[in-house]
């Protein structure tokens, strides 16, 4: 009664007023082969406004020959026979047609473990990552999630036994979860129905065709069947529609199509495991229908066959009347601004000129600019000021200070225990290299992965004086470089992604003739050399048997791309230029790159974390990220280049007030997000305000020798090594000790609050007699002009006439003017407004 | 120096195949279900409310300390408990041998002090691509702070070896679980920064200063909207109750402590950081790692036998037995858990320069207080004292086994940021640790 009630209302609304402009059908023809083929399809009407809406469940579907096929209320259609056939989908009076093409009727199903079984296993659950999916499996029994290894799925339901980690032993009994004399008991079906306690609650009812199917397949002698050729495996998923945006209360069906390595497509939705990431935004029932609920954007997570993909649901809000019409400088702002108008969301404003001259300062070069440039820059009446002012940064020597200790982090340049100063100090100096000249950043990537001898790079391989691991140098690699977090697959395969274990052995493999080369004793001397596979190296060579072994199966490994070529070693080469090659080639190394360098001037990546690629965390505007990508190629990998198309574009230039159409926007660049400074900007900005540098100490001082200090003037970004420069301030706001990949998190905590009221930096800089306030106090300067600088030197813009008043007034307040006034900046140093960059 | 690889394969008998031994066979389930089950409803055992660390940086001989053996160049020496003997270096010690447990079937992973030291303190190996907490930063998400107290203290800091202090924070659960990491307590003008207002601003002075503050970011804060906005303003709120609360600051004011009790705990960094440790724990402090030892002092890959006898020893043994009599006089023992351990230990032969050098394979510790038993052996070592010949123990045993006494469930697994789940009490093989029944 409810239900017709509604669907009633929603069709007045559709008759009503508000009749689709156009309507669409997808897809518009298909292929179906075999006897129980099946295909959903989707109609769509564009309304007044754009919007886009689902409105497969209000048209009547209708064949040519109803003989060919059956449709259901759904919108699927079912092969019946053999032959050709149009669809057609009428909305009052607009008909919508499909080409159907359906063979192979006659064809008997073949019965496969993988499709036939799998299938149920991925579809109900079983099998995913949290359940019998994981790692380990649940409650004795391991799957392999998304049933991408159906060998190991009958072996552990059919004979039992679970994962071992480190070996391919069975540990322990091995319980059988089905029994072949009484298929009905079986520990598959008992547990599954909940007739028998189960973790992991009923999945199915005994009336149930997955009941019956897995019944039968007992009952027949649990056979594996087929074996999955090689040209019927799924290789890829599809979603459609890949991204969504739906009013509060709006539903969308969405079709998953397999394409299979014979090039074969096929529908999978009824195949398919659906979840939302965010249930309070939209959920998704079991057949792939989404129901939007609240404001937001989530991630509808797909798995079938192995693979996992995912669509984009934007719930939006009211339509915004006037939307506005807003100017792009360049594809960025198109690809941003196209979809900030589907999700109804209203860009702020162009930025001021003070708050694009602070950030943009701070984003190139890491430096605040002094208060008359603030002024010059102001009062500049030259159009082209904006960009004149971005090429002049680009070409200062600050740029190179700042990039450079910007990519100390990801490259993490570090002093440990064990390394010498020189190394990592020769390791810097090729970073700082790498951005003074602009090399390009492929020939920087090859550089770094291929190292071997004297070179720089080629420290970074011993970063404890002997190599690293070659499992921990591989995740490293990829990470930095393809932004993808390969390191789950070193011990099993990849809970969320189609990484083998296999695959990351094979990539490890790379750098396994590695070896540590050099004078015995002096630690100077040692370098990095790939051990060539059949020659000698001369007296002592203990290095010539190295090897890769794989950890489960102890079988020797050859390196292997991920695309599953073997490069056979070969005394000649490094195995790792060609590794190198590979990867710079590869499309994850632009998108990781663009991606990462997106993720400095907006506070987040298209995909974020910056390095955490994978298909269930999808971009946020995946055409942006590919145009970025395919530009910076086309660009010859110049990383200025890239950075220069994205501070000119008008996104990235949007002022940070909110409006209310965008306030609570985070993912979609409607205005400037605050981003705290990081430890050393900010440290350096404190300084250049208060007019007192930072003295750091080496080493911290112990009290009983002199201490050592820093050169005078040595700005924090050009600290190289943290260790060598102690500094509690900087490890209070999260300097990295670059021991592992730095994520610098710039959340607020406890320390930082006791050191802004209590701690030295604050404090002294404030009070010392060399300081900007000083000077201005004894030169006479007025209250007012005191106000102003320290405005325009923290904040880059003058008080308001509020501000002004306020302050004076509080500083009249005061018997002691030069204590009032280092209260005042205190204040101004404390403020979120200095802290962050907007 | 010489690096050796783990040789413990043949002799390796876990804890948890000890375990499911046992006569409740017939009733269906395995003992270490039975226990696990009895473990979590015990509330008997849960009376730690904070830990002591007396980290040996460098890693002792276990030999020579804690599982003598006739191969070391110092007699055994009977203790308090009968048919427990320690080192003739460790006399004091051996007074109160009831409160303290040896486990003597340590063995861990990390062969060098980086990687050694990294597992010993979260029970994972060193990952560039993973930063994992240290056990102490678990301990202060898991308990929460007491009486305005910092929950994880690290007493001193390390001078040169950053790196170790980065093991011993937070990884990936964030900031608001590093350690707080002091000075030297034995430098002549030790004063805790950030602690207490500086001398030149009154209290009243500084809150004076936070009407300038309300009108300089007042502008801003309307226009942006920022969730961490709210979080600083929760934290100055807290830092500034802190500040002005006389009996944190009080915590921190060694110079509290009766001369006497300074001299007795030993006037070095390494007494007067176990002497600092107490005075935290007795204000609430959760977990504080007293690491007097720091510049790896216990490293004696030359003169192992000079350097345990005349430099390490004697300090260690008088620092800890002033620390056990203290805390029971207070009253602090049976809440406060006391740890004695390094890295690893130490190999059981000598090398040309009459030196020890790293030895992961077998190695000993001491663990009492808060609950958790005294006067016990745990696990043995054959007649070297190189290799077990009991189960043996792994850190993440030793991880569950405190997580216990503080009435912390250590099965638990924090996901980190991308969702991979963490043990807490990672053992050996991808296990979770299990308690040490035998002092619990």
């Amino acid at each position: 009664m409810h239900r017709l009630f509604f669907t009633l209302l929603v069709g007045m609304f559709c008759w009503g007023q508000t009749f689709p402009q156009s309507v669409q059908i997808y897809p518009k023809s298909i292929l179906l082969l075999g006897p129980d083929s099946s295909q959903q399809f989707i109609v769509s009407g564009l309304f007044e406004g754009g919007l886009e809406k689902d409105i497969t469940h209000l048209v009547e579907f209708s064949s040519d020959d109803s003989s060919i096929i059956r449709m259901d209320k759904t919108g699927r259609i079912h092969a019946l026979q053999n032959g050709k056939t149009i669809l057609k989908a009428k909305m009052g009076k607009t008909v919508v047609q499909a080409e159907v093409n359906v063979q192979g009727i006659e064809q008997q199903p073949e019965f496969q473990f993988a499709k036939n079984i799998g299938t149920i296993l991925t579809k109900n659950g079983c099998n995913g990552s949290g359940c019998h999916g994981g790692v380990k499996g649940r409650g004795g029994l391991k799957l392999s999630a998304g049933s991408l290894y159906p060998e190991d799925d009958y072996e552990w339901i059919v004979k039992g036994g679970a994962y071992q980690v480190l070996t391919s032993e069975v540990k322990g009994d091995r319980i059988p979860r089905i029994d072949l004399k009484q298929p009905e008991k079986s520990l598959i079906l008992q547990k599954a129905t909940g007739s028998i306690p189960h973790g992991g609650g009923r999945r199915f009812k005994t009336d149930s065709p997955d009941y019956q199917m897995i019944l039968e397949w007992v009952k027949s002698g649990a056979p594996y069947g087929a074996a999955v050729k090689k040209e019927n495996k799924v290789v890829s998923l599809e979603v459609f529609p890949s991204t969504i945006a739906l009013e509060a209360g709006g539903q969308q069906r969405v079709i998953v199509t397999a394409h299979f390595s014979d090039s074969r497509k096929e529908d999978f939705t009824n195949q398919a495991l659906f979840a939302s990431n965010n249930k309070d935004v939209a959920t998704v029932d079991d057949s792939g229908l989404i129901h939007a609920q609240q404001l937001g954007e989530t991630a509808i997570l797909i798995r079938a066959a192995g693979q996992a993909i995912s669509t984009t649901v934007g719930v939006i809000g009211s339509p915004v009347r006037n939307y506005p019409k807003v100017q792009s400088a360049n594809f960025i702002d198109d690809h941003v601004f196209e979809k900030l108008r589907r999700f109804r969301i209203v860009p702020s404003e162009l930025s001021s000129d003070s708050e694009f001259l602070r950030r943009i300062c701070l984003d190139l070069t890491g430096t605040l600019p002094p208060p008359h440039r603030v002024l010059e820059f102001i009062q500049s009446k030259d159009p082209k000021k904006r960009e004149k002012l971005i090429d002049l940064l680009i070409g200062s020597p600050e740029f190179v200070d700042y990039w450079t200790y910007r990519f100390d982090d990801v490259f993490r340049v570090s002093v440990n225990a064990n390394a010498l100063p020189k190394w990592s100090q020769m390791y810097a100096e090729w970073i700082r290299d790498n951005i003074e000249t602009n090399k390009p950043y492929d020939q920087v990537a090859r550089e770094r992965l291929s190292a071997q001898g004297y070179t720089a790079t080629s420290r970074h391989f011993l970063p404890y004086n002997v190599i690293a691991p070659v499992q921990e140098i591989v995740s490293e690699e990829v990470r930095v470089f393809f932004g993808r977090r390969l390191d789950c697959a070193q011990c099993h395969n990849h809970p969320y992604e189609t990484w083998s274990q296999d695959q990351f052995w094979g990539m490890a493999a790379f750098f396994g003739r590695m070896f540590k080369m050099g004078d015995n004793g002096v630690a100077d001397d040692y370098i990095v050399f790939d051990h060539p596979p059949t020659q000698k190296m001369g007296s002592g060579d203990v290095n010539a048997d190295l090897k890769v072994l794989h950890p489960r199966t102890k079988v020797e490994l050859k390196p292997t791309l991920l695309d599953g070529k073997v490069v056979e070693p070969v005394n000649e080469k490094n195995p790792r230029i060609d590794l190198a090659e590979w990867m710079v080639n590869h499309p994850y190394f632009a998108e990781a790159i663009v991606n990462r360098m997106w993720s400095h001037f907006f506070g987040r990546g298209i995909v974020d974390p910056v390095d955490d690629f994978r298909s269930t965390n999808p971009p946020t505007h995946p055409e942006l990220l590919a145009e970025l990508a395919e530009r910076f190629r086309r660009d010859h990998h110049d990383l200025r280049k890239l950075i220069r198309l994205i501070v000119t574009s008008r996104t990235y230039q949007l002022s940070g007030a909110t409006k209310p159409e965008n306030a609570n926007d985070r993912t979609n660049y409607s205005h400037a997000f605050p981003r705290a400074l990081d430890a050393e900007v900010l440290l350096d900005a404190i300084s250049e305000v208060t007019g007192v540098p930072e003295i750091f100490t080496i080493g911290i001082p112990d009290g009983k020798s002199a201490p050592k200090y820093s050169p005078i003037g040595l700005r924090a970004i050009n600290i190289r090594q943290p260790e060598t420069y102690y500094s509690r301030f900087l490890d209070l706001y999260g300097r990295p000790s670059r021991l592992t990949i730095p994520e610098r998190s710039g959340k607020a905590n406890l320390s930082q609050a006791l050191n802004m009221l209590a701690g030295p930096v604050y404090n002294e800089k404030v009070s010392s007699e060399k300081s900007r306030l000083s000077r201005l106090l004894q030169s006479g300067k007025k209250d007012t002009e005191i106000i102003e600088e320290f405005y325009l030197a923290a904040f880059s813009r003058r008080p308001e006439q509020k501000e002004m008043s306020a302050l004076l007034e509080l500083i009249g307040q005061r018997l002691d003017r030069s204590e009032a006034f280092r209260d005042f900046v205190w204040a101004v140093l404390c403020s979120r407004e200095f802290a962050e960059n907007h | 120096m010489q690096i050796f690889q783990n040789g413990f394969t043949k002799k390796r008998q876990l804890r948890r195949d000890f375990l499911t031994v046992g006569s409740l066979g017939f009733l269906g389930i395995h003992l270490n279900q039975y226990l696990k089950a009895a473990e979590t409803t015990n509330s008997s055992s849960t009376k730690a409310k904070s830990c002591i660390l007396f980290w040996l940086e460098g890693g002792p001989s276990q030999i020579d300390t804690f599982d003598p053996k006739p191969s070391s160049a110092f007699k055994p020496i009977s203790t308090n408990v009968a048919g427990i003997q320690l080192s003739e270096l460790l006399p004091h010690l051996s007074k109160r041998m009831d409160k303290m447990s040896l486990i003597r079937s340590m063995h861990s992973k990390g062969s060098d002090h980086p990687q050694g030291t990294h597992y010993a303190i979260t029970g994972h190996e060193a990952n560039p691509v993973m930063s994992f907490p240290s056990i102490g930063s678990i301990i202060s998400k898991e308990k929460g702070g007491q009486n305005g107290i910092p929950p994880y203290i690290l007493v001193p800091q390390w001078q040169n070896n950053r790196q170790y202090e980065q093991y011993f924070g937070s990884g990936f659960l964030g900031a608001d679980y590093d350690p707080m990491t002091m000075p030297d307590p034995n430098q002549p003008d030790f004063q805790v920064t950030d602690m207490s207002l500086p001398k030149s601003l009154s209290e009243q002075a500084a809150s004076g200063r936070s009407s300038f503050l309300d009108i300089v970011d007042k502008r801003y804060r309307a226009a942006s909207q920022y969730a961490e906005h709210a979080a600083m303003d929760s934290f100055s709120g807290k830092a500034m109750e802190m500040l002005l609360n006389p009996k944190v600051r009080d915590a921190f004011d060694l110079s509290k402590e009766p001369e006497k009790l300074k001299e007795r705990y030993g006037k070095d960094t390494v007494g007067q950081s176990a002497l600092y440790a107490r005075r935290l724990v007795e204000a609430g402090a959760r977990f504080v790692t007293a690491a007097g030892y720091h510049t790896m002092a216990w490293d004696t890959h030359g003169e192992n036998d000079a350097g345990h006898k005349n430099r390490l020893c004697p300090t260690f043994d008088r620092t800890i037995s002033v620390l056990l009599d203290d805390l029971s006089e207070r009253g602090l023992l049976d809440s406060t858990i006391v740890v004695a351990m390094g890295e690893f230990g130490r190999t059981p032969f000598v090398n040309p320069d009459r030196g020890r050098d790293h030895w992961p394979t077998c190695w000993s510790m001491a663990i009492g207080g808060g609950g958790i038993h005294g006067g016990k052996v745990v696990g043995s070592s054959d007649e070297t004292g190189g290799y077990i010949t009991s189960p043996a123990t792994s850190i993440g045993d030793i991880y569950a086994t405190i997580y216990k006494a503080f009435g912390i469930d250590w099965h638990k697994e924090y996901d980190t940021p991308i969702g991979r789940p963490i043990k807490i009490a990672n053992s050996l093989d991808d296990e979770t640790g299990k308690p040490i029944q035998e002092i619990l």
